[in-house]
């Protein structure tokens, strides 16, 4: 098996044909706050939906106004146009933008008459034990209706296993991203984006497999001779063309905090043999994947500074998706403390397409440059 | 028509008390009704003095003040014996005043994106200038309503630096949600012990059991004022919607069911003499507001009816589904009713769940209020209710055959638009699609 496959950032639909063609359900899912694991433990084949490449999203616009996100707009785009050929969706309140993607589309398949598995998983905005216990309940009332829409009912086995692989992913992507404390990394990390974006529409098994192969191939990679170190915080950024403009300019992002990224594969489930649902539950709550939650703050920002200190990063680019509401107030407390440790950092506005590379780039440059003058 | 939005001019480097400015302008207009000597609309002004200088005088009068954002158990923090202070009652009262209002949404603005919801940018602004003018004891929130308010929350707890609690609401409202919100209400009662160091003891549940009887009686007259706006004509004007919001913050006080139950008594002396209070000579056309209310014009509402006999009979933030405590001795119920009305208070009931929830209540709203022209008057910071905006008028047009107007607005920062404008643009509607002349 090839692992090039990992570096093609078009949303392939060759997985999910063959999948269905096997007479199974593909189901898509928004936001990270969606356990995979219990798609696996339902033999359902999970599709994080993304919107790489849209550059055209003026029929979702008409649903969901421009006053819309870009990357929720583009992502409605894609399941009205057919690039997404799914047999439902499953979405989090992760931020209220992503949420109403649920809620259109319910309404237009319902007027075209279309039979789709679609659910609504509440996630609280506040972590601790009685929060956990109800997304644990939010969690089992998923698990019972995919069980149900598939045929193979959710159990703790199913899940158990479903884990262990996902846990064994989670642990090579740690390995790739080892891969860029080096001080010439040998990846990119427009590399790395197109590395976790590949696995939002690839099976955990065959996802696994590329990791290995490419990690095993590492070392023969030509190392990056970089100016600078940079970090890319904010807004769910699926277009690792956003990540080479700003590298093509002489910088390489070693380090990220984005939910289509390193947060989205953060730690390891630990299971509880007595409780895995609520063992699942905990980790997906527990982490810090974006700032939807209300108690993260400090806690987010402590590991923002963490990674700068770790991966030799030496400033940090903050992009907001313009009507981004969940990452658009970070800078009031993110930028004092990361000037602290002596670490700039760039904030830019951006949307779904790319319309503001030439603008990008130049203000990449810029901070380079200042940067290296440092 | 002259713009009715007011200018104050501040001297640079001038420092503001927000309160004492407040209080100072609400008095002002106080003594104004006054010496024109018409009692039978002080009820307007009163509440309005009332909700203001119990602000500014909490410590004055021995008691803590405990600022709010989202849907919180109002009666339990006065059952503490301290004084609840709804942040967004400061954006929605300087929204008309555009020197005042800009000054601390521009502050906001140099930190947060401008695509966030006015009614945060403007109290953020005001408490990050440090121009609030009092001193708060407690910041009590919730993680809803929206994205933005999840920006402030955040930042002000920061900046209060004061002890805080958060209700998690959930997106779902229903019976698993009202528990999920029920069974956070001992602990927040916990936190209120241990902010004022009074107990929750028998007697304290007595004082609560007197909040809610009071908070009834408030919302008992609430409902019968939306039962009494379906008359035709509406008996009271469209202006009233907005006073009406106050109940969010003012429920338990006398204060406010007199307000309320003034207006009440008002409406129906109205409504048996077959008369109205809207500016109109004649009623034409019932308006549904489907969002917010657009608290940086208001005016808008009496030049709908003054222009084209068009009264906004209910908007899509007022609107209650009328939830009264019950079983008062029975705190586990009370504790599910209160989650209950939390879930359900204006803008939240609509706006923070799946969009079914806001179908259904404008739904509702149309089909009881008999609805003949739609205007989705589109706050832009209310992103969500954008997004979920053409299934419900989709709904609208299939359901009642009313084409809906859009128009975007900034319920709070008057700089958004003109009202000649916004005139403009609903004059357009109104004579090419209703097909309205003007008196």
């Amino acid at each position: 098996m090839s692992y090039q496959k990992l570096f093609d950032t078009t949303i392939s639909d060759k997985t999910v044909k063959a999948w269905r063609d096997s007479g199974k359900k593909a189901v898509g899912y928004v936001c990270c706050h969606v356990p995979e694991e219990i798609f696996y433990a339902a033999d359902v084949l999970p599709v994080r939906l993304r919107a790489t490449g849209c550059v055209d999203s003026s029929d979702a616009e008409a649903w969901m106004s421009s006053f819309s996100c870009s990357f929720s707009r583009s992502v409605l785009q894609y399941l009205l146009n057919g690039t997404y050929q799914l047999d439902g969706l499953v979405q989090t309140d992760g931020c209220m933008m992503a949420a109403r993607i649920l809620d259109n589309w319910e309404h237009i398949s319902n007027k075209k008459s279309e039979e789709q598995f679609l659910h609504q998983i509440g996630a609280p905005r506040i972590t601790d034990e009685y929060t956990i216990e109800y997304y644990k309940s939010e969690l089992k009332e998923f698990a019972d209706a995919l069980g149900e829409f598939s045929g193979t009912k959710v159990t703790d086995e199913g899940l158990k296993a479903a884990v262990a692989k996902t846990n064994e992913m989670r642990s090579l992507i740690a390995k790739v991203y080892e891969l860029r404390r080096a001080e010439n990394p040998v990846v990119t990390g427009a590399e790395v984006l197109s590395i976790t974006l590949a696995e939002c529409d690839t099976s955990v098994d065959e996802y696994i497999e590329m990791l290995k192969e490419f990690l095993a191939d590492a070392e023969n990679r030509k190392p990056v001779e970089p100016r600078v170190r940079l970090m890319v915080i904010g807004s769910a950024l699926d277009n690792p063309d956003y990540i080479q403009v700003i590298e093509e300019k002489g910088g390489i992002v070693v380090a990220d905090d984005l939910c289509f990224a390193s947060r989205a594969f953060g730690g390891q489930i630990e299971v509880d043999d007595k409780d895995v649902l609520g063992s699942i539950a905990k980790y997906y709550l527990s982490r810090h994947t974006c700032p939807r939650s209300l108690d993260n703050r400090p806690a987010m920002h402590h590991e923002i500074l963490s990674k700068c200190k770790e991966y030799g990063v030496q400033g940090v680019i903050y992009q907001k998706m313009q009507n981004c509401e969940c990452w658009g107030g970070e800078s009031y407390y993110l930028e004092p403390d990361l000037r602290s440790i002596g670490i700039p950092m760039m904030q830019l506005e951006r949307e779904e397409h790319m319309a503001n590379a030439g603008q990008l780039s130049i203000r990449a440059e810029a901070f380079i440059e200042m940067l290296e003058e440092k | 028509m002259a713009n009715e939005k007011k200018k104050l001019e501040f001297a640079e480097g001038e420092k503001i008390n927000l309160i004492d400015l407040t209080c100072r302008q609400v008095d002002s207009i106080y003594q104004h009704m006054l010496s024109k000597n018409k009692p039978e609309l002080m009820w307007m002004f009163d509440i309005q003095k009332f909700q203001w200088e119990e602000v500014r005088d909490a410590h004055r009068n021995g008691k803590k003040l405990v600022a709010f954002g989202g849907p919180v158990p109002v009666e339990l923090i006065r059952a503490f014996d301290c004084v609840p202070f709804f942040l967004d009652t400061i954006s929605t009262r300087i929204a008309s005043q555009e020197e005042l209002c800009g000054r601390f949404i521009d502050e906001t603005e140099k930190y947060a994106p401008a695509s966030m919801c006015g009614i945060d940018k403007a109290q953020l602004g005001c408490i990050l200038k440090g121009e609030l003018g009092v001193q708060v004891d407690a910041f009590v929130h919730a993680t809803v309503p929206c994205d933005s308010a999840r920006i402030a929350y955040p930042i002000m707890e920061r900046v209060f630096n004061c002890p805080c609690f958060t209700f998690d609401c959930p997106f779902r409202h229903d019976d698993k949600g009202y528990r999920y919100l029920a069974g956070q209400f001992d602990r927040f009662v916990a936190f209120m012990e241990e902010l004022t160091g009074l107990k929750w003891d028998a007697e304290r549940y007595e004082v609560f059991k007197g909040l809610m009887e009071e908070s009834n009686r408030a919302y008992s007259a609430l409902i019968k004022i939306a039962e009494l706006r379906k008359k035709k004509p509406c008996p009271l004007p469209g202006r009233t919607l907005v006073l009406n919001e106050l109940v969010a913050c003012m429920s338990g006080t006398e204060a406010c069911t007199m307000m309320l139950e003034t207006q009440l008594s008002m409406g129906e002396m109205l409504a048996d003499m077959g008369m109205s209070a809207s500016k109109c000579p004649e009623e034409r056309y019932r308006v549904c507001l489907m969002q917010n209310m657009l608290w940086s014009d208001t005016g808008i509402l009496d030049w709908m009816e003054k222009t084209y006999g068009a009264v906004t009979v209910m908007d899509g933030y007022g609107y209650q589904d009328g939830i009264l405590y019950e079983d008062l001795d029975n705190w586990e119920n009370i504790k599910y009713i209160g989650a209950k009305k939390m879930l359900h208070t204006p803008m939240i009931h609509g706006a923070t769940g799946p969009a079914e929830y806001w179908i259904r209540i404008i739904d509702k709203m149309y089909d009881d209020y008999d609805v003949n022209v739609s205007i989705f008057m589109g706050h832009v910071g209310c992103k969500h209710t954008w997004a979920s905006g053409k299934i419900v008028t989709d709904m609208i047009q299939e359901k009642y055959g009313i084409p809906t107007l859009y128009v975007d607005v900034d319920a709070i920062d008057p700089r958004y638009k003109s009202t000649e404008e916004l005139q403009a643009q609903i004059a357009e509607y109104m004579e090419s699609v209703v097909g309205a002349t003007k008196f």
